[in-house]
């Protein structure tokens, strides 16, 4: 049934991009919202010390107390710091501080906390990159078994992308014990069929051309991402929009069912087909 | 600042033993040695070791205690009034040592010889001219061991630079067979076959480079840059599935992207040095 799962075996999964604003943090909190629907319990970690916007696309930041880096510096415990979501019950967020800057990370602290999130039988702990590579993206990266790679479909996008992927394959702890490759996805956000059709973006086939990488899903462009992000509600929760229906078929396709891709090709149905249809 | 190493030495044979007594106090040999080469553009002692010293910070472990050969072949106005014992002291500052002056102009002889240097002969290998960056035709040294200043990639592996331990991981032994690469190299990556050939099974993405001192041949589109011969070898040659790349160079001649002619963009093709030029031909 679940091919990604044995019994109570925790997960870390990073989604990072290389490039900012392609919608990590969006993913982050949807893909977490969905598979913790599913029942599973699920953790998402804001990586982006300093800046902190994952509470705020959850909902969650007028309840922040304890962060990330205060467990860090055992200055609280983890219990204190985790946020349950409201809306879905096997959903918690540890969110980022916003006073310190990601030098306060450290491999030592990091590890420690995901390995105490594994103890409390966490099964997905979703660990949200900041932008860029360095030191924060690092980290966030560093304890992943598997990552997702948020790409835009657009040049400056895809070789970002293709930087991390070195970076998966070079600068994580299995990388670096010699483990098992990083299982890597393809998250193509963003994506408008009709800007492609005429040629002002890439299409997913190039895309995939470029990264050679699996193709976990398709988000097209839509005004409910910032309306969602904006009220705090991740889109998924609405499953009335398409951008729901794309994250959706995501987190099934993640938790190991099939679903054919959909958002690739522009709409067809004319009106009067829409209207009998 | 050259900084590939050269192999300035091309092999005039092994010569030790010829006049050996019984019990030899030293072996003298001929050797294939890896120099840097430093060839100078300006007569400018302090211009020369500010520019030095940034190059240097790049990779320091690199240039630390290195061997380096100063070439005034590209000096366009004469050596005339560089002060040698400053450029030594120069050179030493910046933790490289100096040992010898190549394309030396007539009459400098006692002042390179005073400041401590060697005085560095071409070797007369006939058929070794090649294309430089700035089309120097009278460039006659070293014969295959100075890299154009563009060809940056012709650089050792360097554990500075993210991302790139697919090299450290892979064997550099001549005797190792090829370097065998089955994962795509991706940007920001480089890959290294020192002494070697390199195959690669999967793309070579923009931004990545791949350089060999024998062959490159890649079994997938290269985007990237791809080096042969990088320590100078005019008979090494780049295969490619897709070409598709930045840069190709072979022993220090080079074709940029926008060079590569319409036509051969996106074939199977190999490259290969013909009269010194980089040549592009269908496979």
């Amino acid at each position: 049934m679940d091919p990604h799962r044995e019994a109570h075996v925790s997960k870390v999964v990073v989604i990072t991009s290389g490039k900012g604003g392609v919608g990590k943090t969006t993913t982050s909190a949807n893909i977490a919202t969905g598979i913790a629907q599913q029942g599973k319990k699920t953790v998402a970690i804001d990586f982006d010390v300093g800046l902190r916007n994952l509470d705020l696309v959850m909902g969650c930041e007028r309840r922040v107390v304890y962060d990330f880096v205060n467990v860090i510096r055992n200055e609280a415990k983890l219990q204190q710091a985790l946020i349950r979501d409201k809306r879905v019950d096997s959903l918690y967020i540890l969110p980022a501080s916003q006073t310190r800057d990601k030098d306060a990370l450290d491999p030592e602290g990091v590890g420690r906390i995901i390995e105490e999130l594994k103890q409390m039988g966490f099964e997905y702990i979703i660990c949200d990159s900041p932008a860029g590579i360095e030191k924060g993206a690092q980290m966030a990266m560093y304890f992943a078994d598997e990552a997702i790679v948020v790409t835009n479909p657009e040049v400056s996008s895809v070789r970002d992308s293709d930087r991390v992927l070195g970076l998966l394959a070079a600068k994580t702890s299995r990388a670096e014990m010699g483990g098992p490759a990083i299982r890597t996805h393809l998250l193509l956000t963003r994506y408008s069929p009709l800007m492609v059709k005429r040629g002002e973006m890439l299409s997913v086939g190039d895309v995939l051309e470029l990264l050679g990488i699996p193709l976990l899903g398709v988000i097209p462009e839509s005004k409910a991402v910032l309306q969602s992000s904006n009220k705090g509600t991740p889109a998924i929760l609405d499953e009335t929009t398409d951008v729901a229906q794309a994250y959706l078929d995501v987190v099934f396709r993640y938790l190991g069912q099939e679903r054919q891709h959909r958002f690739i090709e522009e709409e067809k149905r004319s009106f009067l087909g829409r209207l009998f249809g | 600042m050259t900084s590939p190493p050269a192999a300035a030495l091309p092999s005039s044979g092994p010569t030790a033993g010829k006049a050996a007594s019984r019990r030899p106090a030293f072996d003298l040999k001929g050797m294939m040695a890896s120099l840097t080469v430093l060839r100078l553009r300006s007569t400018d002692l302090a211009l020369i070791e500010r520019q030095l010293r940034v190059k240097i910070a790049q990779l320091p472990h690199l240039f630390l205690d290195a061997p380096v050969l100063i070439d005034l072949g590209a000096l366009t106005d004469g050596a005339a009034d560089l002060s040698f014992s400053g450029l030594v002291g120069a050179l030493k500052s910046c933790k490289l040592v100096p040992v010898a002056v190549a394309n030396l102009p007539d009459g400098l002889r006692s002042a390179v010889t005073a400041a401590g240097l060697a005085v560095w002969r071409p070797p007369t290998t006939p058929g070794r001219t090649r294309r430089d960056g700035d089309g120097d035709p009278s460039e006659t040294l070293p014969a295959e061991s100075s890299p154009t200043q563009s060809v940056v990639p012709a650089r050792p592996p360097s554990e500075t630079v993210p991302g790139s331990t697919v090299a450290s991981a892979l064997p550099r032994s001549s005797h190792a067979g090829p370097m065998v690469v089955t994962q795509a190299v991706r940007g920001g990556q480089i890959v290294y076959a020192q002494n070697n050939d390199l195959v690669v099974l999967a793309p070579v993405n923009s931004g990545a480079q791949v350089i060999a001192d024998g062959h490159v041949h890649i079994y997938a589109p290269l985007r990237g840059r791809a080096v042969a011969g990088a320590q100078g070898l005019p008979g090494a040659r780049i295969f490619c599935q897709k070409l598709e790349a930045e840069l190709v160079a072979i022993s220090g001649a080079y074709i940029m992207a926008e060079e590569i002619p319409a036509k051969m963009r996106g074939k199977a093709v190999q490259i290969f040095l013909e009269n010194g030029e980089c040549q592009i031909a269908a496979l």
